[in-house]
């Protein structure tokens, strides 16, 4: 690495005052991933211990780690436009889009099971590029964007149903697909070691999704290329980051993911119809914001979304084995969320605190360099 | 009579004095002009009184009582009017709510729109401005826009009007407008502070003056009519700049400039400009802020359109089309002005903002970036630029600004830039970390860099640029070489700048 900067430069550079101390690492338990985790398994016991039904395998785990799948790679689809500060408000009708024609695909052209998937995801993607084109090229909001392909696909997608099918759902189901939603780890087998049986086969496309995308955003060039347009779009313009492809590519992927997700809800009900992903918008939200991923674009968090999906699923699954009817259900989630939400609050505040009285030196340095840009 | 005065004001911030006991008296029915190059302390100054920032010393006296103000607000209902350098009309919002943003009349909690109507009606006449209190603001022109923001300004009662800069960016007929009006309030027997760069306005309008150097009021309250245009540029220039000293340096001017503009003209408004950078040069490129330095730049790297004339890079004329083809294509680099919002990432990790313009380089099967090597990259940067961190994964935002300006610069050093524009390196950065920066910029170009400095600081200037090309108004007003002499240099320049005559937009 040849650099032009003599000796003498550095030389003159070099500062003798104290190295500008970072915001102390937070502990440990004002980690928000540690606190999510520390809630999902509280309250599974609680709920275990209120309901031993609640650890049956194959009434209760199995769907429930079926639902935890699927609203992951939801969350999933959220976060990478997330990355970039957007929104995709169309997540779940990408989905129902991608279905349909994959649903197509196996009514039409009697596809397998696989080549269908394989042309859902690409029509998943290219319905998200799509999306990033016209807010790319527009400069329009996301927001708008995506809430108004999300209407005009709410309108054209019961249009191609009632016009190809007879009760809106298509009927061929392609060999492998009752298989794949019933089957569990049990049924692979290395040797004699078999899995689980409380895990489903389907959780193999989340962990898979996950994996994926936690590389991207972790080891590549892509993934830092959105963050960065996430955290600041004129730095990282300035900076030579091509910006509005990196927004194409955020929302094909979104489109993508979402076009996976609803595959595995498609799977799991066993069957493909106009309606999929009507439940997908407020879930793919909570996941993530609730893990730590950011609003504002610029940091994601692969791990924190699987965990805040576990626990708004959970909870769901718990109060409905409890008896807690449909709408007060719903009263309950929310205020289960707002402490959690607040919890997490409360913990960086202390941490926060904790940080501040043991730097025993008043001044803080981020005031000194605030002051001297605003000058 | 003295209305209003600032006796002995001190204002430090960690590192500098910003303001070291400066004196300043308003006299009713007389504009007061405060003069001083970039960073003399005005703003500072301006924001003291009106109680944005609280002094560390000295005294702020209305009507000869002694006043403390911990907010706008409060310098407001003293009478201290002031209109700022940038614009603060709510563009949704009419004219007369504009106008009376700061105390808007109700009836029985509700907006009284007949009552708003009136009363900026009255404000809009005592003005003589012929503007309905019912127009929508975004259809004021600038000019129209400086006027209501007077109107407001004088809407809270104020017998003390602060005018930052207020011809900065309008036309010298409109500006002849918001003369007439100040020379009513004047007459009306208000005190009026007039800040501004264009001298030829100050002797036009204004009587008294007091000009800032370095913090410290050189000349306070002096009379205008005994001083000459010439004994002013000196005050405000006159300073003993302690030099630094730094190595030799010779320019081959056998090579041939790596960049070159013939007669450009942008989409922003430059035309005519000819400019050259040779490789290990240092070209400086002075103006006031305003006078479209920046803005030839980013037209450089291909965020403007560039509508006339040609660019050549290395001897062939180019079309860059954006800031990544400036870089992979042609090597350039630029530096930006706007370190918060352009130049740094704050909420990303060091590593990841000096590393951002090489992933591009770095990176192998399915865009894998090795850590290892990104890593050993930018501690090599941070070591050789004595940027002082904790850990290469602190957040950017925590740094000072001087070590965020350090990473801003490293990035397109790691880029390994051959033409680097570098936009104000030294803005709001210690006086020390100032010269540790000129002598590494110093150093870039005799390691065979082009570089093209954009600067309006004087001392800079003078102190770094082989030739000194001095921009107004989006042209090219003239070229000096430099002899490093900092008063003959600083007397050329700044008459050059404000040659009489070049006025017109």
């Amino acid at each position: 690495m040849s650099a032009p900067v003599s000796s003498t430069a550095t030389e003159a550079l070099r500062e003798d005052t104290p190295v500008e101390k970072p915001p102390r690492g937070t502990p440990w338990w004002a980690n928000q991933r540690v606190g999510l985790l520390l809630l999902v398994v509280l309250l599974s016991a609680l709920f275990g211990v209120l309901r031993p039904a609640f650890f049956n395998q194959q009434l209760v785990v199995f769907p429930l780690l079926r639902d935890i799948a699927m609203f992951t790679v939801v969350g999933l689809a959220q976060l990478c436009v997330l990355s970039i500060g957007h929104m995709n408000l169309a997540v779940g009708r990408m989905a129902a889009f991608s279905m349909m024609i994959t649903g197509i695909s196996y009514d039409l052209w009697h596809f397998t099971l696989y080549s269908g998937l394989l042309v859902g995801l690409v029509a998943g993607t290219a319905i998200g590029a799509l999306a990033g084109w016209v807010i790319a090229r527009t400069g329009v909001n996301s927001f708008v964007v995506t809430l108004a392909l999300d209407f005009l696909l709410l309108g054209m997608i019961p249009l191609v149903y009632t016009s190809l099918t007879e009760n809106a759902a298509f009927v061929t189901k392609p060999p492998g697909m009752r298989e794949l939603r019933n089957f569990s780890l049990a049924d692979v087998c290395i040797g004699n070691v078999c899995g689980s049986p409380a895990v489903p086969q389907l959780a193999i496309f989340a962990v898979i999704a996950m994996a994926v995308v936690g590389w991207i955003y972790a080891r590549t060039r892509l993934g830092r290329e959105l963050l960065m347009t996430g955290s600041s779009v004129r730095a990282a313009e300035l900076s030579g980051i091509p910006t509005a492809r990196r927004v194409i590519i955020a929302h094909a992927m979104s489109g993508c993911l979402a076009a996976l997700a609803g595959f595995m809800l498609a799977v799991s009900t066993g069957s493909i119809k106009a309606t999929i992903g009507e439940e997908f918008m407020l879930p793919s939200f909570l996941g993530p914001i609730l893990g730590g991923t950011l609003l504002a674009g610029g940091f994601v968090s692969i791990w924190g979304t699987l965990l805040g999906t576990a626990l708004t699923t959970v909870i769901r699954k718990g109060l409905d084995l409890l008896g807690v009817g449909l709408e007060s259900l719903n009263i309950y989630l929310g205020l289960i969320l707002l402490a959690a939400l607040s919890t997490d609050r409360i913990r960086t505040l202390l941490s926060d605190r904790q940080a501040v009285a043991s730097s025993s030196p008043p001044p803080p340095p981020k005031a000194a360099g605030s002051q001297e840009g605003e000058r | 009579m003295t209305l209003f005065e600032a006796s002995e004001i001190v204002k430090v911030f960690p590192g500098v004095r910003a303001l070291d006991g400066v004196t300043l008296t308003l006299e009713a029915g007389s504009v007061h002009a405060l003069l001083g190059e970039n960073g003399a302390g005005k703003s500072t100054l301006i924001k003291v009184i009106t109680g944005l920032y609280r002094p560390d010393g000295g005294r702020l006296l209305m009507d000869g009582r002694e006043m403390s103000f911990g907010s706008p607000h409060e310098s407001a209902a003293a009478g201290i009017g002031v209109v700022h350098q940038e614009r603060n009309l709510i563009p949704g919002f009419t004219v007369g709510e504009n106008i009376l943003l700061q105390k808007l009349p109700t009836s029985r909690g509700l907006v009284d729109r007949a009552a708003i109507r009136s009363e900026a009606a009255r404000w809009l006449a005592e003005l003589e401005l012929d503007i309905d209190p019912d127009q929508p603001v975004t259809e004021l022109s600038v000019a129209q826009a400086q006027l209501v923001e007077i109107a407001k300004a004088l809407s809270v009662e104020s017998r003390v009007l602060l005018l930052d800069e207020p011809t900065a960016s309008i036309t010298p007929n409109e500006a002849a407008l918001l003369f007439r009006v100040v020379e009513k309030l004047k007459d009306d027997g208000r005190a009026i502070l007039f800040v501004s760069h264009k001298l030829e306005e100050v002797f036009q309008i204004c009587d008294t003056v007091t000009v800032l150097r370095d913090g410290a009021s050189v000349l306070s309250g002096g009379a205008l009519a005994d001083l000459t245009r010439d004994e002013v540029v000196d005050l405000m220039v006159g300073r003993v700049h302690e030099a630094l000293s730094l190595p030799e340096r010779a320019v081959d001017t056998a090579v041939p400039p790596i960049l070159e503009l013939r007669g450009v003209g942008t989409a922003s408004g430059h035309a005519d400009v000819d400019l050259s950078v040779r490789p290990g040069e240092i070209v400086g490129l002075y103006g006031l802020v305003g006078a479209g330095r920046s803005e030839l730049a980013k037209a450089l790297l291909g965020l403007d359109r560039i509508t006339a004339g040609e660019v050549r890079v290395r001897g062939e004329a180019v079309k860059i089309r954006t800031v990544r083809d400036a870089l992979r294509n042609h090597k350039i680099g630029y530096v930006t002005e706007n370190r918060k919002e352009e130049g740094v990432f704050l909420e990303q990790p060091i590593t990841r903002n000096i590393a951002v313009t090489i992933w591009d380089r770095l990176r192998k099967v399915l865009g894998y970036v090795p850590a290892k090597v990104e890593t050993a990259m930018v501690t090599s940067y941070v070591e050789q630029l004595g940027i002082r961190i904790a850990s290469p994964s602190q957040l950017a935002g925590t740094l000072s600004g001087g070590n965020q300006q350090k990473i801003s610069l490293a990035k397109w050093l790691a880029a390994q830039t051959e033409i680097l524009i570098i936009d104000e390196p030294t803005v709001g950065i210690d006086v020390r970390t100032k010269d540790a920066f000129h002598t590494l910029i110093w150093d870039l170009a005799a390691n065979g860099l082009a570089i093209l400095l954009i600067t309006s600081d004087l001392p800079e200037m003078i102190t770094l640029a082989d030739r000194v090309v001095v921009m107004r108004d989006h042209r090219i007003r003239g070229e000096l070489p430099n002899n490093h002499d900092y008063d003959q240099m600083s007397q050329q320049v700044i008459r050059l700048i404000h040659a009489e005559g070049t006025t017109a937009a």
